[in-house]
């Protein structure tokens, strides 16, 4: 399995996905500088990372959703392949299109930067089928904007084609939904998919909950575990 | 041909505006009265040459398209004029 990390001016979760990926899959990870036009060898996986792409100068990823590399990133997920949006990275997913919505600013105005739970809605897609669906699990947050916004008739056919695979919750009674957002995300929603199920955007940082010492958990590990286990079930080690 | 362009891009309707609302009630608690809704966005100005204003208009909106805008959550307006 070959992973592809996209380095943004301004990525700064890159070397933490490369860590978590590598160290959890024991595969090579390359990271590829978003000048490139293609990448090195074909990948199964391309992640964007977290991190102020361009400072999050007109929106956040707004810029990067516009570089150079983002034609083989085009190309990469409609061949199937998967596509993974970490934060900054699911912000520049937006702005690509290949996800639905936009992030706005967080209701607080402020910077939400802590531990938050999410609970898996939806295991019909290449990245979580190895995860419990209701499981409620534990992933950093770091962003200021995180609120995912979709005009309300999109929202529902979003939620009604079960494309929303995550969700803030409370880790004492399982419930999800707007009221455990500590962003004001619409429906609660913290990460989506594509109809394909091969593009995922998340808000939340599974790579900061991978190393458990470094004190964000390690509910992540489980994650890019579930990634592995779709590939293998592919055939593809 | 060089044209003065200007780009006005603001929020739509029914988007959060979580900028404005944290200026408004800014503006609010410095006593100013009456305020119903206060909105942020952002001017994007520039220089450039094209053959007459239409074309220097056009390539402006394409740009809005393209980049300075994201339509699903905000909208803009764009004035021209001969650059002096």
């Amino acid at each position: 399995m070959k992973t592809a990390v996209v380095v943004f001016p301004g990525s700064n979760c890159d070397r933490d996905v490369q860590r978590a990926v590598s160290e959890t899959l024991k595969c090579s990870v390359d990271m590829v500088w978003h000048e490139e036009r293609d990448f090195p060898s074909a990948p199964d996986l391309v992640i964007l990372p977290g991190g102020f792409s361009y400072g999050d100068y007109l929106r956040s990823g707004a810029m990067a959703a516009r570089s150079p590399i983002i034609g083989a990133v085009r190309k990469h997920a409609a061949e199937g392949r998967l596509l993974l949006g970490i934060c900054n990275g699911f912000q520049v997913l937006t702005e690509t299109k290949l996800l639905p919505g936009a992030l706005l600013a967080n209701t607080t105005t402020t910077f939400i930067c802590r531990k938050c739970h999410i609970r898996v809605e939806s295991t019909d897609n290449r990245f979580t089928s190895g995860l419990k669906k209701g499981e409620v699990v534990q992933y950093p947050i770091a962003h200021h904007e995180g609120l995912y916004f979709l005009p309300p008739a999109e929202l529902k056919a979003l939620e009604e084609a079960g494309r929303v695979v995550f969700r803030y919750a409370d880790p004492e009674t399982g419930e999800a939904g707007a009221e455990y957002a500590p962003n004001g995300s619409l429906n609660g929603i913290a990460g989506i998919c594509n109809e394909a199920g091969n593009i995922l955007g998340l808000m939340p940082h599974p790579e900061r909950a991978t190393v458990a010492h470094l004190n964000g958990g390690s509910d992540g590990g489980a994650f890019w575990l579930s990634i592995a286990d779709d590939f293998a079930k592919r055939g593809i080690l | 041909m060089l044209f003065h362009a200007e780009a006005v891009i603001t929020p739509r309707e029914g988007v959060l505006d979580t900028q404005g609302k944290a200026v408004e009630k800014t503006l609010a608690s410095l006593g100013y009265k009456g305020l119903n809704e206060v909105r942020v966005g952002r001017i994007v100005t520039m220089r450039l040459e094209a053959r007459d204003e239409g074309e220097a208009a056009e390539a402006v909106k394409n740009m809005c398209q393209d980049l300075l805008a994201n339509d699903l959550i905000e909208t803009y307006k764009i004035s021209v004029r001969e650059a002096q």
